[in-house]
């Protein structure tokens, strides 16, 4: 006789991979057989981790259509195990098996899409994040600013993309102007994805800044760092760009110190 | 176990809210008892919290979970605890439930209300889960039965009876699903009135209303039509055997108007009203 666990494995590989019905049920019912028992609990399956991802992913959705979108999820579900029994963490690999699946390579763009709505859930599901502090800041000696360790937002999402995902992101949001008349073909975007006061929004960081950041994000104090991108971008306005991400919660506090 | 007194939900009509209610709701503050809403669409921070606290403001509510897979057979997932004592301490809800079922196995989830053998090794192990829960939130967990498609060669005593049990020997409270027994009872040929008798009254702190739909001769608990008549003359036989309690009416599925629920709780409102009259 099986283990109860083993039990329960075999109802599950059964669900999950859509064949075979397990042993240890019953095989009849009033009014319907098994098959149709387990078909329920197939569809269920995958239709909850289908509307996940629908959820997660609204902007994709209607730049493919439904069906496409279903196709996609079929073979999406098929390949990645769900790992969590909160279904908003379900889809996080969804841009990386986008790029890579065929039917959907004259849509170069669309992972992009993924990376950017992927960074607007997980923003929107993120613990909440101090804000940063100026007035402490202020009271930091002007000899040890070099040191100071800006601590970046984790619920940030900092997207490169070779198309303009921004534009498109918000051209479909639901209180846009539904401005979609974007070429696709008018060149790149760095995208981030920022909190404020709860409202997950999608802002454009030019490449001085977007280089600073990421210095930031990697741990390099702000002296080495700000020289760094002056260094790249002669044009690189500090202050302001500190005080932007201070205002949209991408930098939450600083550390001084080792 | 003795845990200590949580403040309890109110003997009234209450209604599952729903993102598509949330700025209806706050603008016009019906008067509806209760609310319930799914935790884990609140774990973390940001907007869906910051709406619950304001919602919070004006009504008690019950946190139910959908997703901690009780009976499941690997560690309950520690982060998904987390979460849930965090939102618990802020929100300070009258209740917390969750489903007598289990959502994964060998590393993979399932992410459905998944039934299992009602064995005594079964109840050993979800009693044990269920203490954890308990010990860790500091307070009592209440636990709804399943509405099911298929039923286990080796169970060895009835939903019911489980539940029963599994109240004596943890203290959990019951949350009586009448629409899912109604699923069981035409699906699986469950002795509804049996499984009435058989639930501990003291035990049950909550019911739920919910609608069905047929799918191929199986009841399906799609929680996406009204309550049906079958399910209110339930209700009424468990009013009558154990009395009012509160009661909620639950809907996420081609989700109606708000006001279309608010009517539905004023239907349970009256008939547990009876009740209530009759206790006097």
């Amino acid at each position: 006789m099986k283990r109860w666990s083993e039990e329960l494995e075999c109802f599950a590989q059964a669900i999950i991979s859509g064949q075979g019905v397990p042993d240890n049920l019953a095989s009849h019912y009033g009014h319907y057989d098994l098959t149709t028992a387990m078909a329920i609990y197939r569809n269920n399956y995958r239709g909850n981790l289908h509307d996940a991802l629908a959820g997660a992913y609204p902007v994709v959705l209607q730049l493919v259509g439904d069906e496409f979108f279903r196709l996609m999820t079929y073979h999406f579900i098929n390949q990645t195990p769900s790992h969590s029994g909160n279904l908003h963490h379900y889809g996080a690999a969804m841009a990386a098996f986008i790029a890579d699946f065929a039917p959907a390579a004259g849509l170069p763009y669309l992972a992009d899409v993924a990376t950017l709505e992927w960074g607007c859930h997980s923003a929107y599901f993120a613990e909440e994040s101090p804000a940063f502090d100026l007035e402490k800041l202020a009271q930091v000696a002007a000899e040890k600013h070099a040191d100071l360790r800006l601590v970046v937002n984790p619920a940030a999402t900092l997207l490169h993309s070779k198309y303009p995902v921004a534009d498109l992101w918000r051209a479909h949001q639901p209180n846009s102007n539904h401005d979609f008349q974007i070429d696709i073909s008018s060149g790149g975007c760095i995208a981030l994805v920022v909190r404020v006061q709860s409202v997950v929004d999608v802002c454009e960081l030019s490449a001085a800044q977007s280089d600073w950041l990421l210095q930031l994000s990697d741990g390099t104090p702000l002296g080495s760092a700000s020289e760094a991108t002056l260094a790249r971008y002669p044009q690189f306005d500090l202050t302001a760009t500190l005080l932007e991400l201070v205002a949209k919660n991408v930098l939450t506090t600083f550390t001084l110190g080792a | 176990m003795t845990l200590p007194a949580t403040p309890a939900l109110p003997c009234t009509a209450g209604i599952g809210l729903r993102a598509v209610h949330y700025h209806e709701l706050l603008q016009q503050l019906p008067a509806i008892g209760w609310l319930e809403v799914h935790s884990e669409n609140f774990f973390g921070g940001g907007a869906a919290l910051n709406t619950l606290r304001r919602v919070r403001e004006h009504y008690p509510i019950s946190l139910h979970g959908v997703g901690l897979g009780l009976a499941s057979p690997p560690p309950l997932d520690q982060r998904h605890l987390a979460a849930l004592k965090k939102l618990c301490d802020e929100i300070e809800p009258a209740a917390v439930s969750e489903h007598l079922c289990w959502n994964s196995a060998d590393g993979r989830v399932i992410n459905d209300l998944l039934p299992f053998p009602y064995t005594q090794a079964a109840l050993t192990h979800v009693a044990e889960r269920v203490e954890q829960v308990q010990a860790l939130l500091g307070r009592q967990l209440l636990i709804e039965n399943l509405s099911s498609y298929l039923s286990f060669n080796q169970s060895e005593m009835g939903e019911a009876e489980f539940l029963a049990t599994l109240s004596r020997r943890t203290g959990c409270g019951i949350l009586f699903d009448v629409n899912n027994l109604f699923v069981n009872q035409c699906n699986l040929g469950v002795d509804a009135l049996a499984f009435i008798k058989t639930l501990p009254a003291d035990a049950v702190a909550e019911y739920h209303l919910a609608g069905a739909t047929k799918h191929n001769g199986c009841w399906v608990d799609t929680h996406s039509t009204a309550v049906s008549n079958e399910v209110w003359a339930l209700y009424e036989i468990a009013l009558q055997q154990m009395g009012p309690r509160p009661t909620l009416i639950e809907w996420d599925n081609d989700i109606p108007e708000l006001a279309l629920l608010l009517n539905e709780a004023t239907k349970a409102q009256q008939q547990m009203g009876r009740f209530n009259e009759t206790l006097v």
